[in-house]
């Protein structure tokens, strides 16, 4: 079908690739500060934002038992005013130094992660620190954080996404696991965090000993050393208790939950399962077996339930640790999460099955496997170029106990793993007799078909 | 070469940058025109381009063509087959997109550098001979993933199609503006094989287009290769203007919808009328919105989240739009019992108290600061960068106002974000929608009754 009516362009044959520049993931630079805190350094010209991730190994598990989300409440708090400075004062000097002050409490340890301009790196840096050593957890301010978490949580239910991924972690792991639970607390849970517990919570478990700061981006006419010195340098305190962490246990018994959410237009779709981190020998190949399965829209789930069916924006697959130890007793949440149109929700679960079982049956291809390891090897300076991108991976690093290397060695292990392998490792992750899946959607519509489709007993719950 | 070079040497905007990346623009005979910045730090290249189509160029019954016809542009072309496009970039150890907004479609691959050459080809290879490779398979499954696209982003979310309305509001019925990119469903299921044929002989010449490329690049050779790839693409010229998108600077009333919806919480969400972007007084609005709801130091954040405890966010967004005034984005989502009028009273006395008096020096510097790192995080990459050459290329006629883009808004005076409050961010520019939980039982009435609204639309 041809344009007649203009002249047609001259075709040239595809170009060849020239030779690549070597490119590796860099080595951060370590230094022990005297306080404790452990500093990983890594210098990247032409980085004007500077990346400051600072790693408290404090687990969920340190949570007192009933006050789940105190961890989270407890490290949104460290930027609600400090002793030098109020709550809306603290935003304001953050702001005027054009700096984004983030914290978080996940499974496997805290994080606080400052953006600052190299320009104003130190007073984003002590403020930073002002946070971390010295914040006020004044009464007002916790109380304010425990009203908003709680307005927070009707949102977050009502997100199908969001749902999703609540009603999987309830289901896959054992009720009295921490894990089973929201990272950041439940309603009745949240209710019950008063100041007094925020304040105990961050006097047990907030010390520069055994934590890390990773700072990443252009030191060009900065004495990084100084300025850590006159600004984290000043924060005390001993050692922490080790908190007590507990093997991830999982029942991927397969089945299928239904949250019902009536009137949806589309199913939010999260199947998932628990498996091997990166400590495991297997993570290359399951990296790679991964990406074939659903990696991108050109990987075998998209290949059918987008761009043959169009039942689907996209359907990824994804393994994500939640914890992890040098002592390899962690783990990572397999799944494949995407929505799919409501009316076809149970021929789009039929095909993702069968592009499951097809994968268990005659495996990856060669094609598959190469074109894999040259986007995961090939993509990694464009993924690196930030001081963010780069400071958070080696902050992951650090929470998981790996060594300062891995990020680096890691594509010359994809570069050896071959197909075979990838294709174990696929199949491995997601058995498809071993697999929970939550699909958050119109009951009404959907209960029905899944029945039929034999995936698993299934159980409708309301919203 | 068929083409005319003019060069600079410029700052980059950024702070600490001993010097200013190297910038040169080129024009094709064919009409292309041409933006080359080396930066050799990260053995990386980013190519953008900009096409001058976006939602305002369509025609009623066929909202959401543009942004169609950009996914069939991933669907292969002459020398590509199927997915092709994207299986050949990510291959080479590169990532790509495309995107599609009210004034232009834009299409990105950041390649490992030895690879830039493969996605210029790509890129010439769509641009000349989508045609002979677009048929109604592609046609009807884009359309299918579109739609899915449409209930993930809009139909299936609380809020969901807030910003449709509002919009709907801001700019009047047979405004180019009055619908966005993402359509309707009734419209994207009568659009044709034909219409997309059309759409793309009419919007994808040469001449409508900016190239740029970013990153640890030559600028010789890679002048030489886009003119080997895209220099025989012959010239075309069918593209009407867009409709005129002139509208007084204010909406002359305020316009106000009470939605009862399944939704988690009450919330008020409004826009305003802004001047347009490139012009001094859309920097002055953009820091207006900052030192009042950007950020948790915001007036608004400190009044309604911090003092009154009313609302769980409040805060002001914007959209910068260039040929129709820029849109101002109010979001308040209500704390516990607060009801809307408290919030709306509020919301008037910041509003009124901010338009008399102003912003005070700390917050000027403060909101000057975040802008200002806004910027530097766009510049931090080659990808962004090439994005903004093109951005200004397309909408201004100069890729390098990019570069100064910052100075721009530092050079704002108080005055002038008193002035632009006080004279935009008023309940006679308004347009608000009132959000009220049904408790669950009213959500399909609701969408029933957005069905209707959009077939008569």
């Amino acid at each position: 079908m041809t344009d007649a009516s203009s002249p047609a362009m001259e075709l040239h044959p595809r170009p060849t690739g020239g030779e690549p520049v070597p490119w590796a993931f860099p080595a951060p630079e370590r230094t022990d500060l005297p306080n404790g805190l452990k500093l990983l350094r890594v210098n990247r010209p032409g980085q004007q934002v500077i990346a400051v991730e600072v790693c408290v190994p404090v687990p969920l598990t340190a949570e007192p038992e009933g006050l789940e989300g105190v961890a989270a409440l407890m490290v949104r708090a460290l930027s609600e005013g400090t002793e030098q400075h109020s709550a809306e004062e603290f935003a304001a000097e953050l702001e005027r130094c054009g700096a984004t002050l983030d914290a978080h409490a996940d499974h496997a340890a805290i994080r606080v992660s400052l953006e600052v301009p190299a320009s104003r790196l130190e007073r984003g840096m002590e403020l930073l620190a002002d946070a971390l050593r010295a914040p006020a957890f004044a009464d007002a301010e916790v109380e304010r954080l425990v009203r908003n978490r709680l307005d927070e949580i009707p949102h977050e239910l009502a997100n199908p996404a969001r749902r999703a991924a609540m009603a999987l972690s309830a289901e896959l792991f054992p009720a009295d696991s921490r894990m089973s639970r929201p990272r950041q607390g439940s309603e009745e849970s949240v209710a019950r965090i008063n100041p007094a517990a925020v304040r105990d919570f961050y006097a047990a478990q907030v010390r520069p000993t055994g934590s890390s700061v990773v700072i990443v981006g252009d030191f060009a006419g900065v004495d990084l050393d100084a300025v850590v010195e006159r600004t984290l340098g000043r924060w005390r305190g001993e050692a922490a208790a080790p908190a007590v962490v507990l093997p991830v246990t999982a029942d991927d018994t397969g089945r299928v939950v239904i949250v019902d959410r009536p009137g949806s237009v589309q199913t939010q779709v999260l199947i998932g399962r628990v498996g091997p981190d990166r400590h495991d020998m297997v993570w290359p190949a399951q990296l790679l077996g991964v990406y074939c399965l659903g990696g991108t829209l050109t990987s075998r789930l998209d290949r059918v339930l987008r761009e043959e069916k169009g039942y689907t924006y996209g359907m990824r697959a994804f393994a994500q640790v939640l914890r992890s130890s040098s002592a390899g007793d962690g783990a990572a949440m397999l799944a494949i999460s995407g929505s799919v149109a409501t009316d076809v929700t149970g021929p789009a679960m039929a095909d993702l099955w069968q592009v499951l079982r097809t994968l268990a049956e005659s495996g990856l291809t060669d094609d598959e496997r190469d074109v894999a390891v040259r986007n995961l090897v090939g993509v990694a300076p464009l993924r690196f170029e930030t001081a963010a991108s780069v400071a958070s991976t080696i902050a992951d690093q650090v929470d998981q106990q790996l060594p300062d290397d891995f990020q680096a060695k890691l594509y010359a292990r994809l570069a050896e793993t071959g197909t075979v392998e990838a294709t174990a490792a696929a199949v491995n992750a997601f058995p498809v007799d071993r697999l929970v899946t939550v699909l958050v959607g119109d009951a009404g519509q959907i209960a029905g078909p899944l029945k039929e489709l034999g995936i698993g007993e299934v159980t409708v719950v309301t919203a | 070469m068929g083409h005319t070079a003019t060069e600079q040497h410029a700052a980059d905007g950024r702070e600490n940058a001993a010097a200013g990346p190297r910038v040169t623009e080129h024009r094709l005979a064919n009409g292309l025109r041409v933006v080359l910045s080396e930066d050799r730090q990260t053995p990386v290249a980013a190519v953008c381009l900009w096409y001058d189509v976006g939602s305002r160029h369509e025609v009623p019954g066929r909202t959401g063509l543009a942004h169609l016809f950009e996914h069939l542009m991933f669907q292969g072309s002459a020398q590509v087959p199927g997915n092709g496009h994207f299986e050949l970039v990510q291959s080479a150890g590169g990532s790509l997109n495309g995107t599609t907004s009210f004034e232009r479609t834009n299409y990105f691959e950041t390649m490992p550098a030895h690879e830039l050459e493969l996605a210029l080809w790509l890129e010439a290879d769509r641009m000349g001979t989508l045609l002979t490779a677009l048929d109604e398979e592609s046609m009807e499954n884009q359309r299918d993933v579109v739609k899915n696209e449409r209930r993930q982003r809009y139909d299936n979310v609380p809020y969901g199609t807030a910003f449709e309305r509002l919009t709907a509001m801001v700019y009047p019925e047979g405004h180019p503006y009055h619908h966005t990119p993402i359509g309707s469903m009734a419209d994207l299921d009568a659009a044709s094989l034909e219409d997309a044929r059309a759409f793309f002989r009419t919007y994808y010449a040469p001449g409508n287009a900016v190239l740029s490329v970013v990153g640890d690049l030559d600028t010789e050779r890679t002048l030489g290769w886009i003119e080997k790839y895209f220099g025989s693409i012959p010239a075309h010229d069918g593209k009407q203007p867009p409709r005129d998108g002139t509208l007084p600077d204010i909406t002359g009333g305020d316009q106000r919808q009470v939605l009862v919806e399944d939704v988690p919480a009450r919330a008020l969400l409004a826009a305003y009328r802004l001047p347009h972007d490139g012009t001094r007084a859309a920097d002055a609005a953009d820091l207006a919105l900052t030192v009042l709801g950007g950020g948790e130091s915001s007036r608004l954040y400190n009044r309604l989240v911090r003092r009154d405890g009313t609302a769980v966010t409040a805060g002001f967004g914007m959209m910068r739009l260039a040929g129709a005034p820029s849109f101002a984005w109010l979001d308040v989502k209500t704390s516990g019992d607060a009801e809307i009028p408290a919030i709306e009273a509020a919301v008037a006395e910041e509003l009124d108290r901010f338009a008399a008096e102003g912003p005070t020096p700390e917050e000027m510097e403060r909101a000057q600061a975040q802008l200002e790192r806004e910027w530097l995080d766009r510049l931090s990459t080659v990808a962004g960068r090439a994005d903004e050459f093109c951005r200004y290329a397309v909408l201004f006629g100069d890729p390098k106002l990019a570069l100064t883009a910052v100075d721009r808004i530092l050079e704002v005076t108080a005055e002038e974000v008193r002035e632009i409050a006080a004279a935009r961010l008023r309940t006679d520019n308004r347009a608000a929608l009132v959000y009220e939980p049904s408790g669950g039982t009213d959500g399909e009435a609701a969408e029933d009754e957005d069905d209707v609204k959009e077939q008569q639309q």
